[in-house]
């Protein structure tokens, strides 16, 4: 038997809980759709539904064997991912995008990092913004990316959510520069310089609500977005700007200092991104590579939420 | 019949404050007299969440009109089993018994689950989506109840629970948010369907003011009626929401009889659940599609 197939229509009936709306969905009539349960039923030897009532539900069995099945058709989907690439004769390339702000040991830890993983497959880079990014997944451009949280994520499957913590760039004479560790409320009186909220409204709206929740609403802010700038600018009018330690100069300026914020309240979110359903092994090897180049020379960890949600009633959710 | 208004920035604006809210948003705005339309995405489809309760309501008041049922039949309302929601009787602890009509009343005014699937279990989905087909909107599908919609959230969700969803890996696995396997309609099937009902077309006028009672009902100012603080504008709506998720559709009445049907279906790029500007921009989009077309 076709047992992709037949775990095809199981996995459809669990979700619709028809048989009807199950065979509309898989684009078939109802009679086989029946038939090739019942036949997957025979095969398994266990029974995968109950039909009394009107409406179908899973047995014991058929909830348990739910989550098998929807992983063995999440690797046959991989695989046909994996032949349509080497169908369209481009076997040996993988289009993948980096966010600008991405810094040059990590792309070459990424990069070694891929090739040990798929040696044969070949990394087209191209540094993309989130927006853009996105825009080239819709548009079948862009195979997989590394994007930046908030965003849009309708379409997409996502690699593991990680955090790099942003910490403050100060003047060495400002009197915070003297803490190991700084409060946002220590930043209070200073001007922020702070990329334009064009390219990222939510980044910047989340990044000033958190500024003043901690203390820290910053009298103006100032926009800048290259690195000699921002720092210069720092240094001219005595303002302070956050960034990710591992994208502070090598060689620091004596005039300037970084400092890691108390509590690490303001982080960059980034996770790998691909098209839904076309997750291959090379997506996956990138997804990988990048995660492991990130950890180990960004310091970026693990983000899962540690605050409570208090959904409130106009949520209309409710779990 | 229907021309497109030849305002060019009104969609271009509505896009604009898409963008600054944090939102990807799709909508349709419909002149239900003069057929006069603007959308942005409006072909597009979209998971309704609760906005489906607007085709149950609809679907409701046809049986009913066919005899099929009595809209004053009294139904159990037993503690077990209710869908899990915050309002209504998804929120109740005890054992009632409400009309059929009453049921709706809590269905549109505080999108209660609960209520919802009661009416369901009686109306049936198959009838639900027969009547949407009826009405020509042929995107428009109702696959599950509003209960199995949630304990799909919950199972995507894990053992975390509520807090998971704040994980944007989370929400990219969480099925009712796929259009292919939840309850899905564009926002021009909505404004098709709103202004059915607006001019009788749907059900009998006497079920059509039935309808429109409880849509104006609704208790929601947070969304689109936020973009018409006026008193002399009527604004009836359903919303639906579901993480990242904000919907709602509804009919603007002003006072000098212009109606506007209006759907706006938008994700937002930010998993937190409180976030104002994004129900706000709902509004917002709203009134600059209807300002377009009453300005035309």
């Amino acid at each position: 038997m076709d047992l992709i197939r037949h775990l095809e229509c199981f996995v459809a009936v669990a979700e619709e809980s028809h048989f009807g709306r199950a065979a509309a969905r898989l684009g078939m009539a109802q009679p086989p759709l029946s038939q090739r349960i019942q036949r997957l039923e025979r095969e398994l030897e266990v029974r995968l539904f109950d039909r009394t009532s009107r409406q179908v539900a899973l047995t014991k069995a058929g909830r348990l064997l739910l989550p098998e099945a929807r992983e063995l058709l999440a690797r046959s989907e991989s695989l046909r991912a994996a032949a349509r690439r080497i169908r369209d004769g481009e076997s040996g390339l993988l289009r993948a995008g980096l966010p600008p702000d991405i810094a040059g040991d990590t792309v070459a830890a990424l990069l070694t990092g891929f090739q040990d993983r798929r040696s044969g497959v070949e990394l087209e880079l191209h540094e993309l913004s989130t927006t853009d990014q996105l825009a080239r997944f819709a548009a079948h451009e862009l195979d997989v990316g590394l994007i930046h949280h908030p965003c849009d994520v309708t379409g997409l499957e996502l690699g593991p959510v990680l955090r790099r913590e942003l910490g403050v760039l100060l003047p060495r004479h400002a009197e915070a520069a003297g803490l190991t560790e700084v409060p946002l409320s220590a930043l209070a009186g200073s001007d922020l310089i702070l990329f334009p909220r064009a390219g990222a409204p939510v980044l910047y709206d989340d990044l000033l609500t958190t500024c003043a929740r901690g203390g820290y609403t910053p009298p103006a802010v100032r926009h800048g977005q290259g690195v000699s700038f921002v720092r210069g600018l720092v240094l001219s009018v005595g303002a302070v700007a956050f960034g990710p330690r591992d994208a502070q100069a090598a060689d620091p300026d004596a005039d300037l200092v970084w400092r890691p914020l108390a509590g690490a309240p303001l982080a960059w979110r980034h996770s790998v991104a691909w098209p839904r359903g076309h997750g291959d092994t090379a997506v996956r090897a990138f997804a990988d590579a990048a995660t492991h180049a990130l950890r180990t020379t960004a310091d970026a960890r693990p983000d899962t939420p540690t605050r409570p949600m208090r959904l409130r009633p106009a949520s209309e959710y409710w779990l | 019949m229907t021309r497109t208004v030849n305002v060019p920035d009104a969609p271009d604006r509505i896009r604009a404050a898409f963008a600054d809210a944090g939102v990807t948003g799709r909508m349709h705005a419909l002149d239900i007299d003069s057929g006069a339309q603007l959308g942005v995405d409006a072909d597009q489809l979209v998971c309704t969440a609760s906005v489906h309760k607007l085709c149950l309501l609809v679907a409701l008041h046809e049986r009913a009109a066919a005899g099929d049922l009595d809209l004053t039949e009294q139904v159990e309302c037993s503690p077990d089993g209710r869908a899990p929601g915050p309002t209504g009787l998804a929120a109740m602890l005890d054992a009632t018994r409400l009309s059929l009509r009453d049921l709706a009343y809590l269905m549109m005014a505080v999108s209660d689950n609960a209520a919802a699937d009661l009416l369901l279990a009686r109306v049936g989905l198959d009838a639900v989506n027969r009547t949407t087909a009826r009405l020509g909107l042929d995107a428009t599908r109702a696959v599950h109840t509003f209960g199995a919609m949630l304990a799909s959230v919950k199972e995507d969700a894990g053992p975390a629970g509520a807090q998971a969803l704040a994980d944007p890996h989370v929400v990219a696995r969480l099925r009712a948010l796929d259009p292919a396997r939840s309850n899905r309609s564009t926002p021009r099937d909505m404004t098709r369907l709103l202004r059915a009902v607006w001019r009788d077309e749907a059900c009998l006028p006497e079920h059509g003011a039935a309808i429109r009672r409880v849509m104006g009902l609704q208790v929601w100012p947070h969304r689109m009626a936020s973009g018409f603080p006026f008193d002399d504008v009527l604004v009836a709506g359903k919303t639906g929401s579901l993480p990242t998720l904000r919907n709602e559709v509804g009919v603007v009445e002003y006072p000098d009889g212009g109606r506007y049907a209006v759907a706006v279906f938008t994700r937002t790029a930010r998993t937190a659940a409180t976030l104002p500007a994004a129900d706000a921009v709902i509004g917002t989009a709203a009134h600059i599609a209807v300002d377009a077309l009453r300005n035309r």
